[in-house]
């Protein structure tokens, strides 16, 4: 009851993709910002999104501990289910947890070979099976080509998609695409980029490289104060 | 003993299992010559160290009771608090933290912030208590103090700050660069016992530079003076660093770090100074106790000798010579032969002997006074409990103390065993809140209740060696929870009128789960108009209260059910308590079966920490527990694996780690939450259930 509410209500619907995970199993996706605009949480409500509809989501993190992730996670349901009642909301909390599985690497030492290495671990024993794969925290430049081939070879045999979490910074400037220069060499091998830009007391979610879909309604923005995705300007 | 209250610290050692806090112990108690030989923990001189002063902990090589011990440095009196590792007693930990002033938080070099330090910095927390942190076994390959300073920051969010810099590490591990002082220290003679300050070596000079300004910088937040001297680029005095980072200490602001090996004997005085210099004495803190005249209203406590005395049992050993009780001090003096009050019992008694104690040596002083921590004899009381002079009506806060998740039967093996377990038993349960006992009345057998496996295990040892008892032990039992999940109403009617006396009552109204808060139970009548006379209302209260302790659905106490009465019917003549009572319990029995009754777990936060290699591995066994692995941290040659296993599952789990992992991972787990079990293991739940209660008939 509850769940199926928090799946209708999500508003990333309006964002207009055909699949409800935006992205379809085998591809590769890019949310780009400055630091601290919502990178992670826009990704975890992605995430929380899956979950709720029984999809399994692995979450790597190279920054964070374990703990500090999980927090994103509960912070962001119980905003989400706030205005319910609190059994209701534990009981559903619960029951999607198990969908998640969340890794840390240390930045200096992860590698798409671990990370494979990790995840038949994971999948042989029949431990967890991810369906989307969330990677927040690794740096972006053209030596990564040859990594994010491995990693999207490893989408597609695996049929999972994977969001990555790009932070740009506020003295490079962008190309003609809009995208950051560093960024916009290794750009054509992301099937989706989606901007986050702050403008006044809002964060807007921006299409900059898609398949072909464009937003309808109004744009989609992040309220900075609870980090929720929301429809509607105020 | 010491006049001066500024000159004392009480301090706990508190770290990890195996990170060395029993070894720095010993060596301080070397040092300050409160013992005049060493002995390592796993002793191969067979004598074991000093702290560890119950035969079964020597075998172990661990801390379970925390033993309090005095010592003096350069003019400071400090009493140290050894406190126990393992997460199933933490329980000891709380209730040193809640005595002591500040901490020593000992850290390994190489498994730097592991688990159990997370779980202690929360207890460090919540009781407000300084620290400063000391890495140690800088002499271990893989060591790395600068990993474990970056972790202090990221997961336990200190201001981690190196006061000290290692002079060469691992095998090369020779010394510590101080960085207030600008010296080099190095630890010579037998055992480390002389301080050597030279130099510092010249290709260490610029790191230890800039390591110093990293130091001032940090400092200079909590000390105008500091800032204004930095800014006139003048000679800062070392006064003024001490001062600023003692400020940043005391204020939970600043974590001062220091380096050694306690092993190998190396940055153990300078600790000791650090403890003098940054860890605040007794007046520094604020106390407080509750007034229980006042609807417990808060009451500062002031370390002053001359006022009333207001004390705190903490702990309590069986000796030689009957019980002994450590208190500790909060205010006046608690002098020989003085009056107290135990606030909990009203009992007044006359105080006898009072002892400093130093591991198991003690010797009789004539007083204690505010801020110190002494040792009584013949005192009858329980932990926990507070002294006060006779007017006084003040009780220290209570301390957080958590519910058992476990429980087993024992068994006497002969009468002599039958009657020393008793007395081992009620020993026990006064000095450990969460170890609990009670005889069955199904079964008649006796049982013990605690926080772990090995929590109960160490108890039944100790009833083998301390009181010679030989008990038998049932299979380890899980403390399964009932509860309710929807609304249901009743309307139950108790009639008995057919001869002698009539019985007649009826309650009507609805139960509902909790949802907010972590009550047990909650009695709400809402009966308007008196068709429940109130003399009544106790009487079905207690009804509904006599069914939780044992479920209709399998017996197991029922929690997290609100009940509401609304309505009902009474008879002039035949309505009585026992009517009403006998109503209320139909009534719950009515209702319960339609509230949809499930059962509930406990379910163990549990943290392995292994070798990369073996993680998979690890994951397996604890997916195979029916276990929902959280998340998997990568923390260079170790992984941290955390999961939320069933404790029911985790019966023998160290066994099958340590096989399956060549001995190198370890674990630790403590209770979580409780979670609603799936149908089939409720099936096989119910079959034990009824199992047991065939052999109890």
């Amino acid at each position: 009851m509850l769940k199926k509410e928090l799946i209708l209500r999500n508003p990333l619907r309006q964002l207009g993709f055909e699949t409800e995970d935006i992205l379809p199993a085998g591809a590769i996706g890019a949310v780009l910002s400055h630091a601290g605009v919502g990178k992670t949480a826009l990704l975890v409500q992605l995430a929380l999104n899956g979950m709720l509809r029984s999809q399994n989501v692995l979450h790597i993190s190279l920054n964070d501990p374990v703990n500090k992730v999980n927090l994103w996670y509960s912070e962001l349901f119980h905003h989400l289910a706030g205005r319910y009642e609190g059994a209701q909301i534990n009981s559903l909390w619960e029951s999607v947890l198990p969908h998640r599985f969340i890794m840390t690497f240390r930045v200096e030492s992860f590698t798409v070979p671990k990370l494979e290495e990790r995840l038949s671990d994971l999948t042989e024993q029949g431990i967890f099976s991810p369906t989307m794969m969330i990677i927040d925290g690794l740096q972006f430049d053209e030596s990564r080509r040859s990594d994010l081939n491995a990693l999207k070879a490893l989408a597609v045999k695996n049929g999972i998609h994977i969001w990555f979490t790009v932070r740009t910074h506020r003295h490079e400037s962008s190309g003609s695409d809009g995208l950051p220069v560093s960024f916009s060499a290794i750009a054509d091998l992301f099937d989706l980029v989606l901007e986050l830009k702050p403008e006044r007391a809002d964060v807007h979610i921006k299409l900059l490289r898609g398949s072909g879909s464009t937003p309808v309604g109004s744009p989609l923005l992040l309220d900075p104060s609870t980090m929720l995705i929301k429809d509607k300007e105020l | 003993m010491s006049s001066t209250v500024e000159k004392v610290r009480n301090i706990g050692i508190s770290a990890h299992i195996d990170s060395g806090k029993t070894t720095l112990t010993e060596r301080i108690l070397f040092y300050t010559k409160r013992i005049h030989a060493i002995h390592d923990v796993k002793g191969k001189d067979g004598v074991g160290a000093t702290m560890d002063s119950m035969e079964l902990e020597k075998e172990r090589g661990i801390t379970i009771a925390s033993a309090a011990t005095f010592c003096e440095w350069q003019g400071h009196e400090i009493n140290i608090i050894d406190t126990p590792g393992h997460v199933d007693f933490t329980i000891e930990v709380e209730r040193s933290l809640r005595v002591l002033d500040g901490a020593v938080l000992v850290l390994c070099s190489v498994g730097g912030v592991q688990s159990q330090s997370i779980t202690v910095d929360m207890q460090m927390k919540r009781y407000k208590v300084p620290c400063i942190a000391f890495i140690n076994k800088c002499d271990r390959s893989g060591a790395d103090p600068a990993r474990v300073i970056g972790q202090l920051h990221s997961k336990l969010g200190h201001n981690a700050v190196a006061m000290q810099m290692p002079i060469g590490l691992e095998a090369d591990f020779r010394g510590v660069i101080d960085l207030l002082s600008m010296k080099a220290f190095y630890f010579e003679g037998e055992n480390g016992e002389q301080v050597r300050s030279d130099e510092i070596p010249a290709e260490l000079l610029a790191a230890a530079r800039s390591k110093r300004e990293e130091m001032i910088d940090a400092a200079s937040l909590f000390s105008d003076e500091l800032t204004e001297a930095i800014l006139e680029e003048s000679a800062i005095p070392d006064a003024l660093i001490i001062d600023a980072v003692r400020k940043g200490t005391l204020l939970r602001k600043f974590t001062p770090v220091f380096l050694g090996s306690a092993y190998k004997n190396k940055g153990v005085q300078p600790l000791l100074d650090a403890v003098n210099q940054y860890l605040p004495c007794p007046a520094d803190v604020e106390n407080t106790a509750l007034d229980l005249d006042h609807e417990e209203a808060l009451v500062v406590l002031l370390p002053d000798s001359s006022l009333p005395i207001v004390a705190l049992a903490f702990k309590l050993e069986d000796g030689t010579y009957g019980q002994l009780t450590y208190v500790r001090v909060y205010q006046g003096t608690l002098a020989k032969g003085a009056v107290i009050v135990n606030t909990r019992t009203g009992k007044k008694t006359k105080v006898g002997r009072v002892v400093r104690m130093h591991a198991d040596q003690m010797e009789d002083i004539e007083a204690a006074s505010a801020g110190y921590i002494a040792a009584l004899f013949g005192i009858e009381c329980a932990s926990g409990d507070t002294f006060v002079s006779p007017g006084l009506n003040l009780t220290m806060t209570s301390m957080f103390v958590p519910k058992p998740v476990i429980s087993l039967a024992i068994f006497p093996k002969n009468n002599k065993s039958q009657i020393n377990m008793s007395k081992a038993l009620n020993r026990f349960t006064k000095e450990d809140p969460t170890f609990r006992t009670h005889v069955d009345d199904e079964t008649n057998e006796t049982i013990i209740e605690g926080m772990g496996e090995l929590h109960l295990e160490i108890y039944v040892e100790r009833m083998k060696r301390e009181y010679g008892t030989d008990v038998d032990t049932g299979k380890p039992r899980v403390a399964y929870r009932e509860t309710i999940t929807q609304r249901a109403e009743f309307n139950y009617t108790h009639k008995k009128q057919t001869g002698g006396s009539g019985q007649y009552g009826r309650v009507a109204g609805y139960m509902e789960p909790i949802t907010e808060g972590d009550e047990d139970f909650i009695f709400d009548n809402q009966v308007r108009g008196g068709s429940i006379p109130t003399q009544y209302i106790t009487a079905c209260e207690k009804g509904f209260h006599q069914c939780l302790a044992k479920g209709p659905k399998m017996e197991f106490p029922v929690t997290g059910v609100k009940i509401v009465i609304n309505d009902g019917a009474s008879h002039a003549v035949d309505s009585s308590d026992m009517a009403f009572q006998a109503a209320a319990r139909g009534a719950f029995r009515e209702a319960y079966a339609k509230a949809k009754p499930v059962i509930h777990e406990p379910i163990m936060k549990v943290v392995v920490e292994t070798p990369t290699e073996f993680q998979g591995g690890v994951m397996g066994l604890l997916n195979q527990r029916r276990g929902m692995i959280v998340g998997a941290q990568d923390e260079g040659p170790m992984t941290v694996v955390e999961a939320q296993v069933p404790l029911g599952e985790m019966f023998g789990f160290s066994t099958v780690l340590r096989s399956s992992t060549q001995g190198k991972a370890q674990f630790t787990m403590e209770f979580a939450l409780y979670r609603q079990i799936p149908q089939s293991i409720a099936e096989k739940i119910a079959e034990e259930v009824a199992l047991r209660k065939k052999s109890a008939a």
